[in-house]
């Protein structure tokens, strides 16, 4: 028998062989990768930049340069811990990044690219029919570090069948009425399942903060006040505290996030929400949902009790996704040539049209859009007085974290809602931006 | 006794160096990072001994080590308990025992990931399988999501059956070591079941035991898919444990110099535990070779 078993130094030969081909090999992976431009996002941004529908935005630069465009997805947060990471090192593979406003702040600014100083260069066209507040929204100390690509701001949906079986006619045009719908809508249908009246998110303060503006509060002001504990936010506070013990809100709610809140109403677990209003087409999907069609968006309303006329929107949550370059990325011009192709507006209408929310208001009187949105009416009422969860800064995310937690306290009933709203601005107060 | 010659030192150089790159050298760079403000687009700053007296002061902190202490020891002796019992009783008689082990062993096959969104399922409000037999006969719901403590009975009861294969195995192996010349003078004694297993069997594999001990308590101090997925360490961080705290300071804060003094006290704290049993098993190993 011939014995086939390598010996040693056939083993240590081949190892060197193996490692001589990979080193050789490097300069032609190297240059493979000059070939493409890594972005790193969402896999939202990538579904509406590259859609069927309205098309792929990314297509004629593509055919233009030659290049491809290599999409890297994330959940939100894994997005922004890792082009962080990337974009801390001496050499970095990320050529464009999506940042979301509220992950942002100052301490990161210095990672990426000065975006204003690129506009004055080689303009993005029409630059300034893009919100001034979302270009703020990245803008730290005089520094644009990302291009506003996305918002996602708030609406307040229902499921009309639930309505007709309760007899309810009417959209609510208060959070008063509102409030008093979600009892009535938690319920068990006839054929045994049960009916939560309101569905809220909970990993973040983005849901609540609706609730909050709707009674006219807040929680941080832009010039970086916490007046969570004010009696607006406090009666908000008080309202999903209620919610919680009557059972209109789910008994897992606690542990809500996105996907939590979407899949409970799609199945019909949950009367009500507020979300962004491009969910509408999840809701509505006839795949993905058991009430197609009959799952309908309006703008967030303002509590009656906090003043303006009845139906007036309240100040719903918006934030915006915006397009980065690292500074350390490796083919900047072509990073900024593909952001302004992206930020184009032909490009914004395609993506509206893939569902992503356009940070042109031009982009909603394209009829393609206002035939795919229906909604599309409704958001750009509410787009001049949305704003943004908090503004950004470095210790965003331990704010936004003692925040839920203290409303997760008075909703187990250890502490009333507002010795548990003093006790979170006496707890991120330290953590606010010296002035 | 032969002595050790440069040779050997040299022969056994490799292996030690692989130990001191992968574990002793990453230990430090850890103990220098725990010694400094660092976080994403500042350079490390050096601060002493700051971010210890931060995790000191921080009540979440002492939450997350307060939950880590109860959910470890739940886990570890419940596992201990269950493992021991399936071990004998498998060591025993029972049918198809192949089938039987097999099945045993299969949570341990599973990922932690997918176990936990099973369970995550079945223990949805109204419509999981366990929820809704409890409902069917009248019994209150599972809430984990509103009750911490439920949160982390539910938490300890996955870890339980995710890992009592590990330490059923290891005490099944061991049962059958036992000498059976050894149980039957002892029957012939007039000795009973329990007998025998206290007087016999139990003082045979109590090495076993401690080795099952000494590996569960070092893993079960690093307990953290059951709490993210399940609660992310809510309702209000109060189910949280040191490795989802440590996961909060480093993935979500940024702050890398505290993450890493988490890391150190969840190190120092494994220490401890696991020292009476090694030392335990130390004196043994002595005793043995005299």
């Amino acid at each position: 028998m011939t014995d086939i078993a390598p010996t040693r130094r056939q083993m240590v030969a081949g190892a060197l062989g193996v490692l001589g081909a990979t080193t050789a090999r490097a300069p032609a992976i190297a240059q493979a990768r000059a070939t493409k431009l890594t972005i790193m996002s969402h896999a939202v941004h990538k579904a509406v930049a590259t859609g069927a529908k309205g098309g792929d935005s990314t297509a004629a630069w593509r055919q233009r340069t030659g290049l491809d465009a290599e999409w890297i997805t994330f959940s939100v947060e894994g997005v922004h811990e890792r082009v962080y990471r990337e974009a801390s090192l001496a050499d970095g593979n990320v050529d464009i990044a999506f940042l979301l406003e509220r992950y942002g702040g100052p301490h990161i600014a210095a990672l990426f690219e000065d975006l204003g100083e690129w506009q004055k260069r080689d303009p993005i066209e029409h630059f300034d029919e893009i919100g001034e507040g979302m270009k703020a929204a990245h803008t730290y100390r005089g520094r644009m570090i990302a291009i506003p690509y996305r918002h996602a701001t708030h609406g307040f949906f229902f499921n009309r069948t639930f309505f007709g079986e309760r007899g309810v006619s009417a959209a609510p045009r208060s959070l008063e009425e509102i409030a008093e719908l979600a009892e009535r809508l938690t319920y068990a249908r006839s054929d045994g399942s049960r009916v939560n009246g309101y569905a809220l998110s909970m990993d973040d303060p983005s849901a609540m903060v609706d609730l909050v503006r709707g009674f006219g509060g807040e929680f941080i002001t832009p010039d970086y006040r916490v007046v969570c504990n004010e009696p607006g936010a406090v009666k908000a506070v008080a309202l999903v505290r209620d919610w919680y013990r009557k059972g209109v809100l789910a008994r897992n709610v606690m542990s809500f996030k996105t996907e939590e809140v979407i899949t409970a109403m799609q199945q019909g677990r949950a009367a009500m929400t507020n979300q962004p209003f491009g969910r509408f087409v999840n809701y509505n999907d006839p795949k993905q949902s058991k009430f197609p069609g009959a799952i309908e968006v309006v703008t967030v309303p303002m509590a009656a009790a906090a003043g303006g006329a009845v139906g007036r929107p309240a100040p719903a949550k918006t934030s915006v996704w915006a397009m980065a370059i690292p500074r350390n990325a490796r083919n900047k011009e072509q990073s900024w040539a593909l952001i302004k192709e992206l930020s184009s507006r032909e490009s914004t209408i395609r993506a509206a049209v893939n569902g992503n929310g356009p940070v042109r208001p031009s982009a909603y009187d394209n009829p393609d859009v206002r035939q795919l949105a229906p909604w599309s009416d409704f958001e750009k009422a509410v787009l001049p007085s949305a704003r943004l969860v908090l503004p950004g800064f470095e210790n965003a995310a331990k704010a936004m974290d003692i925040y839920m937690e203290e409303v997760q306290r008075a909703m187990l009933g250890q502490t009333e809602p507002q010795q548990a709203m003093d006790a979170a601005k006496a707890r991120i107060d330290p953590l606010l931006p010296k002035a | 006794m032969h002595r050790l010659r440069p040779a050997h030192y040299l022969m056994i150089a490799p292996a030690q160096l692989m130990l001191a790159a992968v574990i002793v050298l990453p230990a430090i760079s850890l103990l220098w990072l725990s010694l400094e403000r660092y976080t994403y687009g500042r350079a490390p700053e050096f601060v002493g001994l700051a971010n210890y007296l931060f995790i000191l002061g921080d009540r979440a902190f002492w939450r997350a080590s307060f939950n880590t202490f109860v959910v470890v020891n739940i886990v570890v002796y419940g596992e201990l308990l269950l493992g021991l019992g399936l071990a004998l009783l498998v060591a025993g008689w029972v049918p198809f025992r192949r089938l039987v082990v097999s099945a045993l062993l299969a949570p341990y096959a599973i990922t932690e990931v997918s176990a936990v969104v099973m369970w995550r399922y079945m223990l949805e409000p109204d419509i999981g399988m366990i929820n809704y037999a409890l409902m069917a006969i009248g019994l209150d719901q599972i809430d984990y999501g509103g009750d911490p403590v439920t949160a982390l009975g539910v938490a300890a009861a996955m870890a339980i059956w995710m890992h009592t294969p590990f330490t059923f195995l290891i005490l099944y192996a061991a049962l059958l070591t036992v000498p059976v010349e050894l149980v039957e003078a002892a029957k012939v004694d007039g000795a009973g079941a329990w007998q025998v297993f206290r007087h016999v069997k139990f003082r045979l594999i109590v090495p076993a035991i401690l080795i099952a001990l000494l590996f569960r308590y070092i893993t079960a101090m690093r307990l953290f898919a059951e709490i993210w997925l399940l609660t992310e360490g809510g309702p209000a961080r109060m189910t949280e444990v040191l490795a989802v705290y440590l996961y909060r300071q480093a993935f979500k804060y940024h702050e890398f110099g505290v993450a890493a003094a988490t890391g150190f006290a969840m190190l120092v704290l494994s220490l401890a535990i696991a020292m009476p049993y090694l030392v335990q098993m130390y004196r043994r190993m002595v005793r043995d070779a005299v």
